[in-house]
């Protein structure tokens, strides 16, 4: 299991923003998790990414519980893109993305950063933008860097908070077979968004959240979409 | 590589300068005068530059604020209040004891203005900043009650606290601050491998495996430890800790390993410059060399300012 919920509830101040909840995660598998703003999309992906500890239950990140594990073991073991993507001072992309293999520091892995992170840049289409200032780049530019980035930690797990919010339709595209690519060679990726259309096609798996709870968790194939339009407030999907 | 050259370069101009520096001044240069007065004030505006270019860099690197500096936030304030205080009590100017109050004093504060502009687990850069203001204010009004009613001339002035002044170094002064100055230098290289991921926000950083709170922590204690034994001995200078950084980073770059270094020379080699001028300008008076830093310093950094500004579209 490569990622795992066990009866996990978030109720900071005795105000539950998630009810508890067991799922699995499986290897090279895209989960979608989707649902109305404030639902609790957030916070599922927070106990997932193990940002937040579980108030009760508990979370197995790789087979370990994430509450032994030090900052750069959970960066070893997953890897998260979170919305906010500024970068405080003009560093260049290359910088950047090195910065994803900073969790690998002081191991015997950090021999290959170099070349890891060359080849994340090539695939991500970057590679040009090498030496180019981030805090220059295009919305869409900079996007492609932080999933260069976020490749280049070659966790496990990979999860995306709405890293699609602000591309556009060339950009969602590219993140997607991104994402496929990453699947393939044995990743866990779940991400959320809103773009339920988008994620009936690429998704394997569509976990819904609705009021703090996972409503629904069904492949997309198999998701009632009724019922689904009626969670997400539209009339029809 | 050219990087790297610009940072020898830099050395050998501080070199330079301190020889250059040696050689000026009112008196002529004998042999006791380079060795009682221009030799240990030379020194102490190296080690003390260097201290505030260092905590500069590491104070605007943890607080993701370009505008942060060990002054604006309160540590060097906090620092005068803790040595004056010391002071007041009856121990003498320039120890090693009113050092530590100075660094236990700013070690409250930066303590202080970490707990209070923090929410949800992240830093408020703009509470962070008015939260030093304050503090600021408060310790400077303590340090003007406590000079104006203390008689001993060991309290020193108002405006020696508040503009600072290098006219008052000593062998003995050094050997009490250098060793608080030497613990922040350990402090910043143990940490100055998470400064760079730290660009990308807490979140972010924590996300790609930075040790956040370990990091903020020591960043915070180096800051005290570089900056507030110094405030001890020469009072508050300004704005050194605050453009340094900018201008070496608009030269150099922002990765931090080379930043680090060269703000710490460049810190010493403007100090070194300014004090020099303070002394040897409309001889025989002195300029406090917190006005001369404050004078050059504050128009670079509205140039800085706009620069930046217009570069980043804003500071969001």
């Amino acid at each position: 299991m490569t990622l795992e919920l066990r009866q996990a509830e978030y109720a900071p101040r005795g105000r539950t923003r998630l009810h508890a909840t067991s799922l699995t995660i499986s290897p090279a598998s895209i989960t979608a998790i989707v649902g109305r703003n404030g639902a609790g999309k957030s916070t599922l992906l927070a106990l997932m990414a193990a940002e937040v500890r579980p108030t009760s239950g508990s979370v197995f990140i790789d087979g370990e519980s994430a509450d032994s594990l030090s900052a750069q073991s959970l960066a070893q073991r997953r890897a998260l893109l979170t919305q906010d993507q500024a970068v405080s001072f003009s560093f260049t992309v290359r910088d950047v993305v090195s910065w994803g293999r900073h969790c690998w520091a002081g191991t015997s892995h950090a021999q290959h950063d170099d070349q890891i992170i060359d080849s994340t840049m090539n695939d991500q289409g970057v590679a040009h933008l090498s030496t180019r200032l981030v805090t220059e780049l295009s919305g869409g530019e900079r996007q492609r860097v932080h999933v260069a980035r976020v490749r280049a930690q070659r966790a496990p797990v990979l999860l995306l908070d709405e890293a699609d919010a602000a591309l556009d339709l060339e950009g969602r595209h590219h993140l997607v077979s991104t994402v496929r690519e990453e699947a393939l060679s044995g990743t866990a990726v779940v991400m959320v968004s809103h773009d339920v259309h988008r994620m009936f096609t690429c998704a394997d798996r569509m976990l819904v959240v609705d009021g703090g709870r996972v409503v629904m968790d069904s492949s997309p194939a198999s998701i009632d979409r009724k019922e689904l339009a009626r969670v997400l407030g539209v009339p029809e999907l | 590589m050219r990087r790297a050259l610009i940072v020898v370069a830099l050395a050998a101009v501080l070199v330079l300068m301190v020889l250059i520096a040696l050689r000026l001044g009112a008196a002529e240069s004998s042999a006791v005068i380079l060795r009682e007065i221009r030799g240990p004030r030379i020194v102490m505006a190296v080690m003390i530059g260097a201290g505030l270019g260092l905590a500069g860099t590491v104070m605007q690197a943890i607080t993701h604020n370009p505008l942060a500096d060990p002054a604006i936030v309160g540590i060097s304030g906090g620092a005068a209040l803790g040595a004056a205080a010391v002071i007041s009590l009856g121990v003498g100017f320039g120890g090693p004891v009113v050092a530590a109050a100075a660094v236990l004093v700013a070690l409250l504060v930066a303590w202080a203005i970490n707990a209070l502009s923090r929410r949800d687990g992240r830093s408020e850069v703009v509470t962070l900043v008015l939260a030093g203001v304050a503090i600021t204010a408060f310790a400077a009004a303590l340090v003007s009650v406590l000079v104006s009613t203390n008689t001993s001339p060991a309290i020193r002035s108002l405006t020696f606290w508040t503009s600072g002044s290098l006219a008052l170094s000593t062998w003995s002064g050094i050997t009490a601050v250098a060793p608080f100055v030497l613990m922040g230098v350990i402090v910043v290289a143990l940490i100055s491998g998470s400064l760079d991921p730290l660009s990308l926000g807490d979140r972010g950083a924590q996300a790609a495996g930075v040790d956040v709170k370990r990091t903020r922590v020591g960043g915070l204690a180096a800051v005290v430890l570089l900056v507030a034994a110094g405030v001890s001995v020469v009072g508050m200078i300004a704005f050194v800790g605050l453009v340094i950084p900018h201008a070496v980073r608009a030269i150099l770059g922002p990765q931090h390993r080379l930043l680090l270094l060269a703000s710490a020379i460049c810190g010493a080699l403007v100090l070194l410059i300014a004090d020099t001028v303070a002394r040897v300008a409309v001889q025989p008076v002195e300029i406090p060399v917190g006005a001369i830093t404050a004078i050059v310093g504050a128009p670079v950094f509205l140039v800085l300012l706009l620069r930046t500004r217009a570069r980043q579209g804003g500071w969001a």
